[in-house]
């Protein structure tokens, strides 16, 4: 009833242009929202709560779908939606507030493609290959299980990015050959050894990346069961990028660069 | 004679297999033969209407509610709740003994649900794989951290770890979630004392590999096939048999034309390597989101008067399949829910017959729903009785195929649905029967108004456990279903209980606390059950102690 009053206010154009944006919203919500098990057809509730029948401030809306919410299984969208495409979702979700709570007729048909879900920094497509080397998780041993970029990867090894002074033309001659001084041996009481780069220490323990396999383990030592720590290793660089052709390597460079500069 | 009795005792020794749990519950289907089944009678079908509540343990986080299965190992209890935190627990006084959190990186974003399904325990040390896909090992005596390694960095492959680890030989294998997401599957095995990885099992071939023929084109590398629960072990044949889910997307086969291996299969790996010894693939090209993915429940029985190791697997489509777990070859197939439609039936050699596949654009009525004909929680074995008992679940669901392009971590599902308020036959309901594991003929059923989502306990003392929704922790007469006792806990039920005994003294504990996705899926059919209360607490009950 109040939705009809509403609606009776508004000019004709008004309404005409809600509801186009009610319906474009109903679009997105069935490819981004509904799936999975999360909001359910038509936000009648699946493992995320139920949004049919339920009112919602219009801010609190924005927000939520832009930033998400923080250790829940709601995704900040903003990155992958635009201001036009979070207008029209809290449109739908705010033209739910008086729907039944059952959903009736069938699912959604809409078969066009799903909003753009590419989180990442926008990359230039001459650097796209170098970027699906760096995190290709069908390799055993990538750049990003050892490295973090952009957010992404174990931080066992340094920030790439504080090599990029190092040129486009040195660059996979170095992830080649290059002797990393940040790994140690650490040798352990019983004489277990391994390649390890250290973390931190604190007065009774000492956490390292164990480098002995992939992907790299961080272990929590207590002091009193390492038997030392030594400076000279024989892990090598080279063991780790054994997976990539030196043309890998450039693309790979490259793109490391292309993020340090964008820093 | 010695020849003769030597013959004779080979002929008899098949039966003998003991994989009842005793004073300890040391792995999540209680032994790695996925039985649930104790051999404790002190509580019995006689006795358990005296059954007495002797302490309970609050953990604090309700989301999702507390799905674990507690392990209990020389007296002590260890459990997992929603967002990785661990709780040891005396386990006759209630008392805590420790407790860890694993902290998630702020602001994290959390795939699938916050919750967690059990720690695995052994060599002193606590095993459990996190919301943001790493796993984590702690000292049993005190929780302290000892190692942890990330598997796949978690916003990048859209997978985490919510299944309890299988820990046998020095070895802590677990899988991964990440069947609706463009994902490709994998199960590893890492060393306890080390973390380092021993190997990985890719659920999906890649290029070179038997079986990567079975895919199209890219579709390999988002192709989903998650081993989200967890595996079983043979310790005489030296294999570990993990479920592989379904292949993404759900819904929508069209860019993975083929068989789609090893989704929707039975793995046998062996435990030393990882290699593939056999596979069993339940449903070719699964276009449903059925999954192969629940318990493998290892069980030596005779067929056709010959003695064989089977291996019994609930589908998620409503199917019981059983096959030879030395060989992976057929043995038979039942269904355990009366709403299937997605096939007419299967044949002799476990073919699919009459597919009735969901449609691009056009809704389709298709039996049971997406939630399964049953969900994942465990049913019991007791080799007592002769029964599998299990939960079912009757519901359908509309469904619609849609056409998507697979983003690399992103969901990859491939359709949307909707579950109908009428099934095709009788009421949307649930239900707990007792089977005969190769025939599938039933013994008695105990129907319920919701689908019963808490794993069942089987006991010695002939009488099953578990819980329902509105809350009741009850127990039936494992032969005949009769209800013969029930204690309302407060909260409903979505974990699995186990028995144990300390000194002599034997108790049942059960976590409660409703949640679950599958939960918040009920309210489309009964909109009353968004109101099932959450919670996250343990209840042990025993018979009452004789006055001193």
């Amino acid at each position: 009833m109040r939705l009809w009053l509403v609606i009776a206010l508004l000019s004709p154009a008004a309404v005409a242009q809600q509801s186009a944006s009610v319906a474009r919203g109903d679009k997105l919500f069935a490819q981004g929202c509904s799936v999975g098990y999360c909001h359910g057809a038509s936000g009648s509730a699946a493992r995320s709560p139920r949004l049919r029948g339920r009112t919602f401030d219009r801010d609190y809306l924005v927000k939520v779908i832009r930033n998400g919410i923080p250790n829940t299984a709601m995704p900040a969208w903003g990155d992958r939606l635009t201001d036009t495409d979070v207008n029209d979702l809290t449109d739908y979700i705010q033209s739910l507030a008086n729907a039944p709570i059952a959903v009736s007729g069938g699912p959604s048909t809409e078969t066009a493609a799903p909003p753009a879900a590419e989180k990442a920094i926008d990359i230039p497509d001459e650097h796209r290959n170098g970027r699906d080397l760096f995190f290709d998780l069908t390799r055993e041993s990538r750049c990003s299980v050892c490295h973090r970029l952009n957010g992404v990867g174990t931080a066992a090894g340094p920030d790439i990015t504080k090599g990029s002074s190092i040129s486009a033309t040195d660059g996979p001659q170095v992830l080649r050959y290059g002797r990393p001084r940040t790994v140690r041996t650490i040798v352990l009481k019983g004489n277990e050894r391994f390649p390890g780069t250290a973390v931190q220490r604190t007065a009774a323990a000492t956490s390292v990346y164990d480098l002995s396999t992939t992907p790299p383990v961080l272990r929590r030592l207590l002091n009193t069961d390492i038997q030392s720590i030594q400076r000279q290793s024989n892990w090598r660089h080279r063991d780790a990028v054994r997976g990539y052709t030196l043309e890998d390597l450039q693309s790979i460079w490259n793109y490391v660069r292309f993020v340090a500069a964008r820093k | 004679m010695t020849r003769f009795v030597a013959l004779f005792a080979a002929a008899l020794s098949l039966p003998a297999q003991d994989g009842a749990t005793r004073e300890n519950w040391p792995h999540y289907g209680g032994q790695t033969n996925a039985w649930r089944y104790s051999a404790l009678d002190q509580v019995n079908a006689a006795n358990v209407k005296s059954l007495t509540p002797v302490w309970s343990f609050q953990t604090g986080d309700n989301e999702g509610g507390l799905q674990a299965t507690p392990i209990v190992v020389d007296g002590v209890m260890y459990i997992s709740t929603s967002h990785n935190r661990v709780f040891a627990i005396d386990a006759a006084t209630g008392r805590e003994l420790w407790s860890y959190h694993f902290e998630l990186p702020k602001g994290f974003t959390i795939f699938y649900g916050p919750w967690n399904r059990g720690v695995a325990v052994a060599d002193g040390r606590v095993f459990m794989g996190t919301l943001d896909n790493h796993v984590v090992a702690l000292d049993a005596k005190n929780g302290r951290e000892l190692w942890k390694v990330n598997v796949e960095d978690a916003n990048q492959c859209g997978c985490n770890i919510t299944g309890a680890p299988l820990v046998v030989k020095g070895k802590v294998i677990l899988g991964v979630t990440g069947g609706d997401s463009a994902h490709r599957g994998y199960i590893n095995a890492f060393d306890v004392k080390t973390g380092r990885r021993l190997w990985r099992f890719w659920t999906i071939p890649g290029p070179g590999e038997k079986g990567h023929e079975t895919w199209t084109g890219d579709s390999w590398k988002s192709g989903g096939g998650s081993a989200w629960m967890t595996g079983s072990y043979d310790a005489e044949l030296n294999l570990t048999y993990w479920s592989v889910g379904n292949p993404a997307a759900d819904f929508w086969g069209g860019n993975r034309k083929g068989d789609n291996l090893y989704t929707d299969s039975v793995v046998a790996l062996d435990l030393d390597t990882g290699k593939l010894k056999w596979h069993y693939q339940q449903i070719p090209h699964d276009v449903w989101d059925w999954d192969t993915a629940y318990e493998n429940v290892l069980l030596d029985l005779p067929v056709n008067g010959r003695p064989r190791k089977l291996l019994l697997n609930v589908n998620k489509g409503g199917y019981t399949f059983v096959v030879d777990r030395a060989t992976g070859e057929f043995v038979a197939a039942w269904p355990l829910v009366n709403n299937v439609n997605w096939i007419t039936g299967i044949g002799p050699k476990g073919e699919l017959l009459g597919r009735n596949e969901p449609v691009v654009g056009k809704s389709k009525i298709i039996c049971p729903s997406i939630g399964g004909g049953r969900s994942w929680n465990q049913g019991a074995w007791s080799p007592k009785t002769g029964l599998f008992y299990s939960t079912g679940i009757e519901w359908c669901e509309d469904v619609v195929a849609v056409p998507e392009t697979p983003k690399e971590g992103q969901v990859y599902f491939g359709g949307t649905f909707k579950l109908t308020h009428k099934p095709l036959k009788g009421e949307a309901g649930g239900h707990l029967g007792g089977y005969d594991p190769l025939t599938g003929k039933r013994a008695w059923l105990y129907e319920y108004k919701y689908p019963l989502l808490a794993s069942i306990l089987a006991t010695a003392g002939d009488v099953i456990f578990t819980g329902d929704a509105d809350g009741f922790f009850f127990a039936l007469d494992a032969k005949s279903g009769k209800k013969l006792w029930n204690f309302q806990t407060g909260a409903g039920h979505r974990g699995s209980s186990v028995t144990y005994s300390v000194n002599g003294r034997q108790y049942i504990a059960t976590p409660t606390g409703w949640g679950s996705a599958l939960g918040g899926l009920l309210p489309q059919i009964w909109p009353e059950t968004e109101r099932l209360r959450s919670g996250s607490t343990v209840f042990v009950f025993a018979l009452p102690e004789p006055p001193k």
